[in-house]
């Protein structure tokens, strides 16, 4: 019907119009001259972004290697050596170890809340609409932020150990203490909402109808968990996962406020260096800057990998 | 990161599917289970937000009491004693050019990548999420020496490293809007004689306006809440909100003026993202391309 009205509507002359844009578009010549300058468009389209990350990431990271090998030093000649990354080599194994400690407790525990929020999502009714709200309100509080929010919280003048009466000579060393907790609560605080709400829009677009199939074909509820909504909620978690664990194992503010002074993680480590007044310590930061960026790939590859490897990935 | 989260889109089922789900009703026993389970996240996700609301109307609170001694705004006059105003006035400036900037340069490059008749487009695109892998510090450090060298002010600075790691959020949130936006309207409307500036702003945009504003509030995120790049670039002279926040943190005994800085950091960012929810709502393709005929066809048809 609506067909007939825009029929009925359209003047004589559209149609005339019409047909000759086809016969245009038809003719060969003037079609690869179209192809020719729409390439033309895409690249004028693509460049200024382009060329602002290109010049940010390999700008970033070659300058960072040609300073930690002495090619660039402050003072005197250059000269191709690796002393900048066996200067420090105890601090930056053990801060290696740490970085990984740390982004490895807070991605496991920031999937395993966020996978479970977004179950809790995804099931409906109020208490899911409740958890989605605060979870959404969490994700664009900045990270010094929560970071500070967490202090207040959990250090020993904080707002927990006075609830629970307890004095801040005995209260455990979360913030500045041995086990880094502070630093891995706050990531998981920040990151398990990131992960609740994307599993959650993953879920809700396409497991509902797969979920009650299982049902009606008997499937019991631990049954419909484990072999229904866990695999389909897999490749979404997984992905948030290399995002977590890159952002953490390379985030320097919440390890900075949140932990102690020694052992350093990398990131606060590297910048220790760079702000160090010794003229060596230029090239020792961006060494440390490179093991940082070569660990965050690998770690990128390795997820890339897992994520090829599940059923669902097209 | 946050580019993947579904801002303005429902993410819990309706009201009717739930409850028509017979075979799904939940039994007494994990109704109790989902309950707990929902309280605990509630209180997990909710709970360091508390002492920055207590200690912004906190003038005294002694470690043992239970809630502040003596109420009040001391907060807020040290905070705006400290320059409080002005680095919010950077943030807010930082974030807006950041996003100025940011979005119609991932707009143009997801535009170019969905349409196709690009070289090297995998290479071209992974170019483009790059800076999502790679630690801030890093691209700064390396970058300080070229900078430098060419005498770039250091907001100037600022803004191409914020620019670069906003990139990612913003190629990503409008290739899916471009993945869902159907390039025959604009054909279309060519055909029926408009020039393509006016298929730009009265077709196109108007189309893609849901996309844009996600991106653009990631964008914004991604300046207002940066601390690694504007203390390194700016070397301590660009004094931001969340600068302001770190020294304060830093040092001991000044848990009100955290608070008061805290909050106003939250506030902004969490406005807009309700006026995000609303916006995205409010314009949806669907609705806009589907209406009309739907309304129409019942009354036109004999």
């Amino acid at each position: 019907m609506g067909d007939a009205d825009r029929r009925g509507l359209a003047p004589a002359g559209a149609l005339a119009v019409g047909r000759c844009t086809i016969v245009a578009i038809d003719f060969p010549s003037s079609g690869a001259r179209a192809a020719g300058s729409r390439r033309w468009v895409s690249v004028a389209l693509l460049a200024p972004a382009v060329l602002i990350a290109g010049f940010v990431v390999f700008g970033g990271v070659g300058m960072s290697i040609v300073q930690s090998i002495g090619l660039l030093p402050l003072v005197g000649e250059a000269r191709l050596s690796l002393d900048a990354y066996t200067a420090n080599a105890d601090e930056l194994l053990t801060g290696l170890g740490l970085s990984l400690a740390i982004a490895t407790a807070s991605t496991v525990l920031s999937c395993v809340i966020g996978l479970t929020a977004a179950i809790i999502i995804t099931q409906g009714r109020r208490t899911g609409r409740i958890v989605a709200a605060v979870s959404a309100l969490t994700i664009p509080i900045p990270h010094l932020i929560g970071a500070a929010a967490v202090g207040l919280l959990i250090s020993d003048a904080g707002i927990i150990p006075r609830m629970l009466g307890i004095p801040g000579t005995e209260w455990p060393d979360l913030v500045g203490g041995p086990w880094w907790v502070a630093v891995v609560l706050e990531y998981t605080w920040k990151e398990s909402a990131f992960v609740a709400l994307v599993v959650a829009a993953v879920l809700s677009s396409r497991v509902a109808r797969y979920d009650e199939t299982a049902a009606l074909l008997g499937a019991s509820r631990a049954r419909r968990l484990r072999h229904v909504v866990i695999p389909l909620a897999r490749p979404a978690v997984i992905v948030s996962a290399i995002i977590i664990f890159v952002y953490t194992f390379g985030s320097y503010e919440v390890a900075w406020l949140l932990g102690r002074p020694y052992p350093e993680p990398l990131p606060v480590l590297a910048f220790r260096l760079f702000d160090s007044i010794t003229l060596t310590s230029r090239p020792e930061a961006a060494a440390v800057a490179v093991i940082t960026t070569a660990v965050s790939l690998i770690v990128v590859a390795l997820g890339m990998a897992l994520l090829r490897r599940t059923p669902l990935w097209k | 990161m946050a580019m993947l989260i579904p801002y303005g889109q429902r993410v819990t089922p309706d009201d009717g599917t739930v409850t028509s789900r017979g075979l799904m009703r939940p039994r007494p026993a994990g109704r109790a289970l989902r309950l707990t389970v929902a309280s605990l996240l509630t209180v997990w996700f909710a709970l360091p937000l508390v002492p920055l609301l207590l200690w912004f109307f906190a003038d005294r609170w002694s470690a043992p009491a239970v809630l502040p001694t003596e109420w009040g705004f001391d907060g807020v006059s040290s905070a705006l004693a400290n320059g409080a105003l002005p680095a919010f006035g950077r943030s807010l400036l930082l974030g807006l050019v950041v996003a100025a900037i940011a979005t119609p340069l991932g707009a143009m490059a997801a535009r170019a990548l969905t349409r196709g008749a690009v070289p090297a487009a995998r290479l071209v695109s992974g170019i483009l999420l790059a800076p999502l892998a790679l630690p801030a510090f890093v691209a700064v450090m390396g970058l300080t020496i070229v900078l430098l060298r060419a005498r770039v002010p250091g907001m100037v600075g600022v803004v191409i490293l914020l620019v670069a790691a906003a990139l990612p959020y913003t190629v990503y949130t409008m290739r899916v809007a471009y993945a869902a936006h159907d390039l025959a309207y604009e054909e279309e409307a060519r055909t029926l004689g408009a020039s393509p500036w006016h298929v730009l702003w009265r077709v196109h945009l108007p189309l893609v306006v849901p996309g844009i504003a996600r991106s653009a509030f990631l964008a914004f995120l991604v300046g207002w809440s940066d601390y690694v790049i504007t203390v390194l670039v700016g070397g301590g002279t660009i004094v931001t909100l969340p600068l302001l926040v770190a020294s304060f943190a830093a040092g001991v005994g000044n848990d009100a003026v955290i608070a008061v800085l805290s909050v106003s950091a939250i506030v902004p960012p969490l406005v807009l993202l309700l006026a995000l929810g609303r916006f995205g709502r409010r314009y949806p393709t669907a609705h806009f391309l589907n209406g009309p005929t739907a309304s129409r066809s019942p009354k036109g048809s004999p």
